[in-house]
């Protein structure tokens, strides 16, 4: 794993920040709903209290004592959002299953709804009556023989006296109301009231009826009474919470006093809902704006909706609600019960704002630490790349480079980071030194070998003046195969101090050398063919283009480059072995390449090759070797900004060396080596 | 009378082992150590032929002063230099010091005879009158004087120095055949790598070039050697 990667890591761990804020978000809104609840509960006793013995602030005929117990007949309406149209569909009615009544005889039965809106009182009448009969049509609706099904809606007035009005159905659509007065002589007439107005629809097995009075009209009681006949005129069949036979009412309607919603509304804030009950549960009043939004709940942005879904689990209630007795002035009764709700997200913006607020701080700390961190890395790794490089180059940089005047001393002061004050700092210094170190040790070896030459010539020459006037002395038979040794033996000396001088004498004829454009073609021709006479145990192959080669440089120094590739391909082969010599035109150099059959190179001689002082040879001959052979071959081709490398033949089976050289028509770019080394050799 | 050799060389056993081959060879010999000592003795009386060390004890180059010396004493002098390097033979050479060769000190003593030798030979030849036609190589615009290892081409002279000569003699002998390095070391009675031969080839080319920039006869073939051409 580089160092990049393992620091961006390092740098995602800062991620562990914002998720640390999600979980003290959720943490927070816990606590903060946990308050909010509190501070809800708090509300709905103060509102209780401030209800307490208030009964004709809760009831509308406020008697005594509360509704505690409710008795069959008492009826107890909804509170209504918005008035039902009154046209006999039950459509506009709220669906709640629990709040309809149902009474009946045997199989006939009606449901009944009672509701409460804006000081009117409305009753829905859902009657499952097969037959459905209506009055003959034009007739005295007190006409008993032309009597058809009939609803009576009885009730007591403010003033205590019972009241009637009964509902003659006359067909679908609106339908009168209708009270019985005493005229004179005891002839009773039926009167409409005008107050009342109701309407008719029959359904699948029955029929329904909405009726709407003002809630003025009615006291304490209140109730409805149907009667059902099977055909015009027949006994009904009486059945409802009037008593049937003097229609006198027996339950009651239990109504809010109608100050009791301005008196919630007081109370009231958006996204609440305040609503209060009898003790047995029916709403008295309610005042409900649950679904209005906070005032300080702007719409959320995108980043706050991303935010949502991380810190909302789900399964929390979407609301919060708080309930509170309200008890009679004597505290003992009670005689309501306060429920307040709340909407769980009623500080939703702020949350969402201190949320947002939060968390684009740690995201935007996290990022810029992960782009911090990632581009120290960077930085860093540019540096040590820097660093390796640079030690690389200075490795395989010749010592004492003749090209271009580079001298290692100024190739190791240009050591990168060097000047810098960190560790990286102390260990490019360290580096330098070291490859200073190295450098010195290197090149005073490669000086020692012409030191030594320099140093041992002259002992040489004493031993081999004395050994010649030795010979000229007379000397006896016996010594003479001696002095013969030692004659052989100083040769040999002598040879080796050649060989020693070869790389400096090299370096002499580079620096003296003038360049001339000529042809290689020619020149590694006869060379080839020279080599077939120096080295009859070997066979060479000269493989040559057809056209010219032509390159700046020095022919000499070629032929003695390709003298030194030879002698490394006669040495590693075998008698009758065939070397191959090739030259070919690359994409931008002439490209000359020595392949001999024999061993393959060895592993650690790879990039080490071309080295001064360096052999992989195990095997002694009679030759001297120092490892300058290709040393010099290496050299010779960087004088003609060239280059070389060696690799085994495909087979297997020998070894390949290649210069490449750069080709006289072609210009130097600035990258040009690297090209021309990754694309011929 | 014996001729005189002169060597100046500071090494006592080289310097003793050269005197004893000369004085072998039936010269008499004078060996000295430092160029303090040889000049007063060269004042005294010129010697024949010096045999210089290029570098005395603490003049690494004190053999160029005193060359410079003794060619200022006489101008006919035959003088032989010794190198213990191989790269100081074309700085001597580039200094164009009026001197007769320019040797190693590898070179054997039979070759160092041999070449003093020849020198007193070309000196005899020289105070001889110029007659014996016979003795000179003309091959084109060069004409090649053996007896006095002079050479002149187009009529003017070109100063080669003995080792020089005896490569171009060994060239001219026979011109377009390839001679080899063996062949001219051989010739030249030296023995040298490679790149000494080149060297003194490249030398030999500039001196020609020098007289007459056209110079183009002496063509190297690669990988074999060098030939001279008409």
């Amino acid at each position: 794993m580089s160092l990049r990667l393992k620091l961006l890591l390092l740098g995602l761990a800062t991620l562990v920040l914002p998720w640390t804020g999600i979980r003290y978000a959720r943490e927070m809104e816990t606590a903060l709903r946990e308050s909010e609840q509190h501070a809800l509960q708090a509300v709905s006793e103060s509102i209780a209290a401030s209800l307490q013995g208030r009964m004709n602030l809760l009831y509308r005929n406020a008697d005594d004592s509360a509704p505690t117990n409710l008795g069959p007949y008492d009826l107890t309406p909804l509170v209504l959002t918005a008035p039902p149209y009154i046209d006999g569909y039950p459509d506009d009615w709220p669906h709640d299953p629990r709040a309809w009544r149902s009474y009946g005889n045997g199989a006939h039965r009606f449901r009944l709804l009672t509701g409460v809106y804006d000081r009117m009182l409305y009753v829905l009448l859902d009657v499952r009556d097969p037959r459905l009969v209506f009055d003959a049509p034009g007739a005295n609706p007190l006409d008993s023989s032309a009597l058809g099904d009939r609803v009576w809606i009885g009730y007591e007035d403010p003033q205590g006296a019972q009241q009637q009005v009964f509902l003659a159905l006359t067909g679908p659509g609106p339908i009168l109301a209708r009270r019985i007065e005493a005229g004179e002589y005891g002839k009773e007439s039926a009167v409409e009231d005008p107050r009342i107005v109701g309407a008719l629809q029959p359904h699948e097995g029955g029929y329904d009826i909405e009726v709407a009075m003002p809630l003025s009209m009615v006291g304490r009681q209140f109730g409805v009474l149907l009667d059902d006949r099977d055909q015009r005129g027949a006994d009904p069949l009486s059945y409802g919470t009037l008593r049937s036979d003097d229609l006198h009412t027996l339950g009651r309607l239990i109504v809010a006093s109608p100050s009791l919603m301005p008196y919630l509304a007081q109370f009231m804030q958006p996204g609440m809902r305040l609503s209060v009950t009898t003790p047995g549960g029916a709403v008295l009043g309610q005042s409900d704006e649950l679904a209005v939004p906070g005032v300080l709940a702007p719409a959320p942005g995108i980043l706050t909706q991303i935010y949502r879904r991380f810190v909302d689990r789900s399964g929390e209630p979407q609301f919060i609600a708080s309930d509170a007795p309200i008890y009679d002035a004597s505290h003992r009764a009670v005689i309501g019960e306060l429920d307040v709700t709340q909407a769980a997200n009623r500080w939703e913006g702020l949350r969402d704002r201190a949320l947002t607020r939060m968390l684009d701080w740690t995201l935007v700390t996290s990022a810029m630490l992960v782009i911090v961190t990632f581009a120290f890395a960077a930085w860093l790794a540019l540096r040590l790349s820097r660093l390796r490089r640079a030690s690389e180059s200075a490795l395989t940089k010749p010592p004492g480079a003749i090209l271009d005047g580079i001298s290692p001393q100024t190739l190791v002061s240009e050591f990168p980071e060097t000047a810098a004050p960190d560790e990286l700092g102390d260990v490019a210094r360290s580096f330098s030194r070291l490859l200073g170190r190295l450098d010195e040790y290197t090149s005073y070896l490669r000086s020692l070998a012409g030191k030594l030459a320099h140093e041992i010539r002259t002992p040489l020459t004493i031993v081999r003046s004395s050994l010649e006037n030795l010979e000229a002395e007379d000397v006896p038979l016996a010594a003479r195969q001696y002095l013969e040794r030692a004659r052989q033996g100083s040769d040999r000396l002598n040879a080796i101090l050649v060989a020693m001088g070869a790389a400096t004498r090299v370096e002499e004829a580079i620096g003296g050398a003038e360049r001339l454009r000529f042809d290689l073609v020619p020149v590694i021709g006869s060379a080839v063919s020279a080599y077939r006479v120096a080295f009859p145990q070997r066979r060479f192959a000269a493989e040559l283009p057809a056209e010219p080669l032509e390159i700046d440089g020095a022919p000499d120094l070629i032929v003695q480059l390709l003298d030194k590739l030879i002698d490394n391909a006669v040495d590693f082969s075998s008698a009758g072995a065939t070397i191959i010599v090739r030259l070919r035109r690359g994409p931008a150099a002439a490209v000359l390449e020595v392949d001999n059959p024999g061993p393959p190179l060895v592993p650690e001689a790879r990039g080490r090759l071309f080295e001064s002082l360096w052999q992989s040879r195990t095997g002694s001959d009679s030759r001297p070797h120092f490892g300058l052979g290709l040393y010099i071959v290496r050299l010779i081709a960087e004088y003609h900004r060239g280059g070389v490398a060696a690799s085994d033949l495909p087979d297997g089976e020998g070894a390949r060396f290649g210069v490449w050289l750069p080709l006289a028509d072609v210009p130097l770019l600035p990258n040009y080596n690297d090209k021309v080394k990754l694309e011929s050799v | 009378m014996k001729r005189l050799i002169a060597i100046v060389e500071d090494e006592p056993a080289i310097r003793d082992n050269y005197a004893a081959a000369f004085t072998r060879e039936g010269y008499q010999v004078r060996t000295y150590g430092d160029r303090a000592q040889a000049m007063a003795a060269f004042a005294a009386r010129l010697p024949d032929l010096a045999v210089i060390d290029i570098s005395l004890e603490d003049e690494p180059e004190g053999g160029f002063e005193l060359c410079r010396q003794l060619r200022a004493l006489s101008a006919e002098l035959p003088i032989i230099f010794l190198t213990a390097r191989d790269s100081e033979l074309d700085a001597v050479s580039g200094l164009r010091l009026g001197a007769d060769d320019f040797l190693t000190k590898d070179l054997s003593l039979a070759h160092l005879i041999a070449r003093v030798n020849a020198l007193f030979r070309r000196v005899d030849a020289l105070r001889k009158p110029p007659g014996d036609e016979a003795q000179i190589i003309r091959r084109g615009p060069l004409a090649l004087d053996v007896e006095r290892m002079r050479v002149e081409w187009d009529g003017r002279v070109v100063l080669l120095s003995l080792t020089e000569f005896w490569i171009v003699h060994a060239l001219t002998r026979h011109p377009g055949h390839v001679k080899n390095r063996q062949q001219l070391m051989d010739a030249a009675n030296v023995v040298l790598d490679d790149n000494t031969i080149t060297s003194h080839v490249k030398r030999i080319r500039r001196k020609f070039q020098s007289v007459d920039p056209a110079f183009d006869a002496l063509q190297t073939v690669y990988g074999m050697g060098y030939r001279w051409i008409e």
